[in-house]
């Protein structure tokens, strides 16, 4: 069935680009854009591939990523916040830095095997028709990003934390005159959306996809700084932005797959299109739902 | 932007702390660049002295940078007039890739009918529009929905490479290529003519004689004089009764067409024909050059040869080193890192 | 303002002023590796271009292993060059190897031809080489060569016919350039010649390496119930594994890749081009090129030599039976037979190549549809 096969490739191939979006909402809501979630991401999906081939351990290799990813994007908020460089030119010079950097040090790791993070089925669960495969048959990374949007919502909406964080976003000065840096929020929300960032790549590489490429995010981590438009910043809606993304891929190869007859060339362009003209068609709504102070920015 | 006009009257000391802060820039990202290479296990003053005699070695290489340095002038222009009224075009890459596509399709109508000058001119002009097409559906986007820009024009990069690859696998594939995919090859009335050297092309002064005249344009005319104010101050410009939409759209426009001009001079200085990997990068590494030179066209220029240098030295790197074609990115870079965060003059956040 | 383009431009120049002075003081002692890379002490300078990294696991890894080959002979240094477009830079990125003294140039993507052969007009004295293209125009000093890729192909698409039970095999391919579409084809023959109801489903990624494309591609193949996978990719590994943790079979392509898929492997294709390249070096060396059969669109096949593109070893689910069959294929193209042997019929049952006729190697590099069989269209 078309339906049940687009969907199981979304979540399969969206749990790389979800998370992306998830920590570029978090660093959003503070006030900062990083166009580095590119980079951040990249760095994510080599460091963990690298990592989990030198150590054995596949989850030391996340966490390497998701350490990567951070280190980056705090060089990002160094930039932005301390220096006051602009992020959107800061953002695209990260993620030279690590198309760059990458390259420069992957060459050691092309093509070589590393320990996968295999597919978990859930007993039970993934036996059941249409929801079993779309839902319950993926890596734990995946399933932990089904939670990941719901919790950094809780966080950013019902925690003490969160509002922090947004209030650096909206009313820095008024965070100010309570004794808190926004600054110091902001490097803290940036850097967790690295780490989120860092955490979609090593997925990629290291349970999507098991390989390690130059480039191998391809535009990834931008189109998830897109979504965060699309999800009017809202942690929860990042996931149907994400998997809008994915399900477009999946549903132009399962087109081809099918022998549809439909040029190969547009097909290919299906899942951009598909993100303009959502973002088209969502953002007279969803032009003021963004933090103040990006405003300011972009 | 407002930073620039503030430093015309910088004071002597604080001229002085401003070459001090660049050359300690450009010296700290060699620096840490050579960190880089040696832990690659190569020499780094090899690498940089290779990096040097590609790009300016001799006067082939010094040729080789202007060549590589046009297009990316052309592409920083298009970052620098829709920055003047605060908008972001990152969409370099794929005006510059439509404008070679509207050039060589202008070419292919005319089909050598016309003069070499009128060809030529028919063709930047339908490259420059091709371009303009490009940068202003996201500019009309933004009017009239709102969508973002910089999402955009980021997004139909992707969708003008699909393009350029369909065209040159499909409509436009060169019968007689043996199977390579690639359009005809422009005949000669649609080449720029060679100035200098073997490759050195008529481009290379059309895109300086054209930066000067958007310098002028930006400085001295009423037009570029409202950009500035709407990009310093929006509100301002709207309360002081500007046109807000028109100039926003027309500097997005201005800045496709310019991009769209570098593919057309791309294509008919260069390539000689449309090909899939055309232009990739250019438009990304433009947009840094239009940073490196804080909008300034005039700057503009030696940031596109700093930038177009360093690409070509990496050909020399990887030639004389065994390093990967992606470290010369990590230089291009660092200079950005240290020019933007260190010798440019903090903006506010 | 133009004070500051000055002062920029100043610090440039500064900038190359310091660096050469580096290279002043360099070339005082520890310069004498780099004469070396040159031509003074008489070593011939080869020279080689790759389109992406030469270490893919790939196509241009194999390029590069045989570039090792070139470098282990005597008198003998050679340079490289790494992801370099198939753009004017290729010929810019060649110039420099001329500078550095290459008297041999290796252009080893399909898309680096016309830059070889612009360079080929303008150096006489340089002989360039490209891999994989025809030539077109006859120069002294330039000339293709190229394995017939499609024939370890067919034989390999009869391991894969006699694998599959669904009947659907799967091809994930990056571009309709000729090489691709011959590859395709030879692989549904190979198959049909054991079963002829095989179906062959393409999916085309629109990039050499992607793999976030190339994992859902598969899955998207295995949802069609296709239980045999090949690929013309650069970097091979997600397909293969991502066939083999779905108990799928797997034909590779570029490497041999057994390893990643113990269970499913049947077989591939893989490169070798020591041999050639040896050979090609030897006979420019010798001044011999203008002579040789490298001058002009050499191909070596199974009918004229030893194929550099070889098959791969078996995994142990192929039967005797099955090797018996390919052993015969074999025999059949090296005793002058084609994969492409008529009749062959097109997508839309239109007969190709008739009864009795079947194509040369170079009419074979022009190929531009697809058998009868195959699920996918090439616009």
């Amino acid at each position: 069935m078309l339906l049940e096969s687009v969907l199981t490739g979304a979540v399969r191939g969206g749990t790389s680009i979800l998370f992306p979006t998830i920590g570029e909402v978090i660093a959003e809501r503070s006030g900062v854009v990083n166009l580095g979630t590119e980079g951040c991401m990249l760095t994510g999906a080599l460091t963990a591939y690298a990592v989990g081939i030198e150590t054995g351990s596949a989850w030391l290799g996340v966490l390497a990523g998701v350490a990567a990813g951070g280190a980056l994007a705090a060089l990002h908020a160094f930039m932005v916040i301390t220096r006051k460089s602009n992020q959107i030119a800061t953002g695209l010079v990260i993620t030279f830095l690590a198309l760059g950097l990458t390259s420069l040090f992957g060459q050691d790791y092309v093509g070589q095997g590393v320990n996968a993070l295999e597919p978990v089925s859930i007993p039970g669960l993934a036996d059941l028709p249409f929801f079993g495969p779309v839902l319950f048959d993926h890596d734990v990374l995946t399933y932990a990003s089904f939670a990941a949007g719901p919790l950094a919502w809780w966080v950013l909406f019902r925690t003490r934390i969160g509002m922090t964080v947004r209030a650096a976003g909206e009313r820095p000065e008024v965070l100010e005159a309570f004794g808190t840096s926004p600054a110091l929020v902001r490097y803290g929300a940036v850097i967790v959306g690295g780490m989120l960032a860092g955490l979609g790549g090593a997925q990629l590489s290291t349970a999507f996809t098991l390989n390690w490429s130059e480039n191998m995010t391809v535009g990834r981590g931008f189109v998830a700084v897109a979504l965060v438009i699309f999800a009017a910043w809202d942690p929860r809606k990042a996931m149907a932005g994400a998997y809008l993304f994915s399900g477009s891929i999946s549903l132009q190869l399962q087109l081809q797959a099918r022998g549809s007859g439909i040029s190969r060339y547009l097909l290919e362009a299906v899942p951009y299109l598909a993100v303009i003209a959502v973002l088209v068609l969502l953002s007279s709504r969803r032009r003021h739902a963004g933090p103040e102070s990006l405003s300011r920015v972009i | 932007m407002s930073g620039t006009t503030a430093m015309s009257g910088v004071s002597v000391p604080d001229r002085v702390g401003s070459v001090a802060r660049w050359s300690a820039a450009f010296v700290g990202s060699l620096f840490v660049f050579g960190l880089f290479v040696a832990a690659r296990g190569e020499d780094p003053i090899d690498a940089i002295r290779a990096i040097i005699e590609s790009a300016v070695g001799d006067a082939d290489a010094l040729g080789e940078t202007a060549i590589r340095a046009t297009p990316l002038l052309l592409g920083a222009l298009a970052v620098a007039v829709p920055a003047r009224a605060g908008l972001f075009n990152i969409g370099g890459e794929g005006q510059l890739a439509l404008g070679a596509v509207g050039a060589v399709g202008m070419s292919q109508m005319l089909g050598g009918s016309a003069p070499t000058f009128v060809t030529l001119i028919l063709m930047a002009l339908a490259g420059a529009a091709a371009g303009a097409v490009w940068a202003g559906g996201a500019a009309v986007l933004r009017e009239v929905f709102g969508t973002n820009e910089i999402i955009t024009t980021l997004l139909l990069n992707y969708v003008a490479a699909i393009i350029v690859t369909w065209l040159v696998f499909e409509p436009w594939k060169d019968p007689a290529s043996l199977g390579q995919a690639y359009s005809v090859e422009l005949d000669g009335r649609s080449r720029l003519p060679v100035i200098t050297g073997n490759r050195v092309h008529l481009g290379v002064i059309v895109a300086l004689l054209i930066a000067v005249v958007i310098w002028l344009v930006l400085a001295r005319t009423r037009w570029g004089f409202r950009l500035r104010v709407l990009g310093g101050n929006p509100e301002a410009g709207r309360r002081a009764g500007f046109g807000v939409v028109g100039l926003t759209t027309g500097a997005m426009v201005l800045g496709g067409a310019l991009a769209g001009l570098g593919g057309m001079i791309e294509v008919a200085g260069v390539e000689g024909r449309l090909r899939p990997g055309i232009l990739v990068g250019f438009g990304y590494t433009a947009f840094l050059a239009s940073w490196l030179a804080k909008h300034d066209p005039l700057r503009a220029i030696a940031a596109s040869l700093l930038l177009g240098g360093i690409i070509v030295g990496g050909f020399g790197l990887k030639i004389a080193t065994g390093l990967s074609g992606g470290a010369v990115d990590v230089l291009t870079a660092l200079i950005l890192l240290g020019v933007l965060g260190f010798a440019q003059f903090r903006e506010a956040i | 303002m133009f004070k500051k383009s000055v002062r920029m431009l100043a610090l440039l120049a500064a900038l190359a002023l310091a660096a050469a002075g580096c290279g002043a003081d360099g070339s005082a002692g520890a310069d004498t590796d780099d004469e070396a890379a040159t031509s003074s002490d008489g070593d011939v300078v080869v020279g080689f271009i790759y389109v992406g990294p030469k270490d893919d696991f790939g196509y241009n890894q194999a390029a590069y292993e045989g570039s090792q080959a070139v470098d282990a002979l005597d008198g003998v240094t050679v340079i490289q060059a790494e992801n370099v477009p198939e753009t004017s830079e290729a010929e810019v990125v060649m110039s420099n190897m001329i500078d550095e003294g290459a008297k041999l140039i290796f252009a080893t993507s399909y898309g680096h031809l016309e830059f070889a052969r612009n360079l080929a007009e303008q150096h006489p004295d340089v002989v360039f080489v490209h891999q994989g293209g025809l030539e077109g125009e006859d120069l002294p000093n330039l000339g293709t060569y190229f394995g017939t890729v499609y024939e370890p192909v067919y034989t390999a698409g009869i391991a894969a016919g006699a694998a599959s039970e669904t009947g659907k095999i799967g091809f994930i391919y990056a571009f309709p350039i000729p090489q691709t579409l011959a590859n395709i084809n030879a692989f549904t023959l190979g198959a049909q010649s054991v079963n002829p109801e095989i179906e062959t489903i393409t999916i085309s990624t629109g990039s050499w390496c992607d793999p976030g494309l190339q994992a859902e591609a598969t899955n998207s193949l295995l949802d069609q119930d296709v239980d045999v996978i090949t690929q013309h990719q650069d970097c091979t590994k997600t397909i293969i594994e991502a066939t083999e943790a779905a108990g799928a079979y797997s034909v590779g392509y570029h490497a041999d890749a057994s390893s990643l898929a113990p269970n499913g492997w049947l077989t591939g294709s893989e490169w070798d081009w020591d041999a050639t390249y040896v050979d090609i070096t030897e006979t420019v060396m010798a001044g011999d090129f203008a002579t040789s059969e490298y001058n002009g669109d050499f191909r070596v096949g199974l009918q004229t030599g030893e194929n550099p593109f070889v098959q791969s070893a078996y995994g142990s689910s192929v039967s005797d039976e099955t090797i018996a069959l390919i052993d015969a294929a074999r025999e059949g193209f090296v005793s002058g037979g084609s994969p492409f042997a008529g009749p062959v019929m097109n997508q839309a049952g239109e007969a190709v190549y008739a009864e009795g006729e079947q194509p040369t190697y170079d009419e074979v590099e022009t190929m531009d549809f697809f058998v009868q069989g195959v699920v996918g269209n090439i616009g």
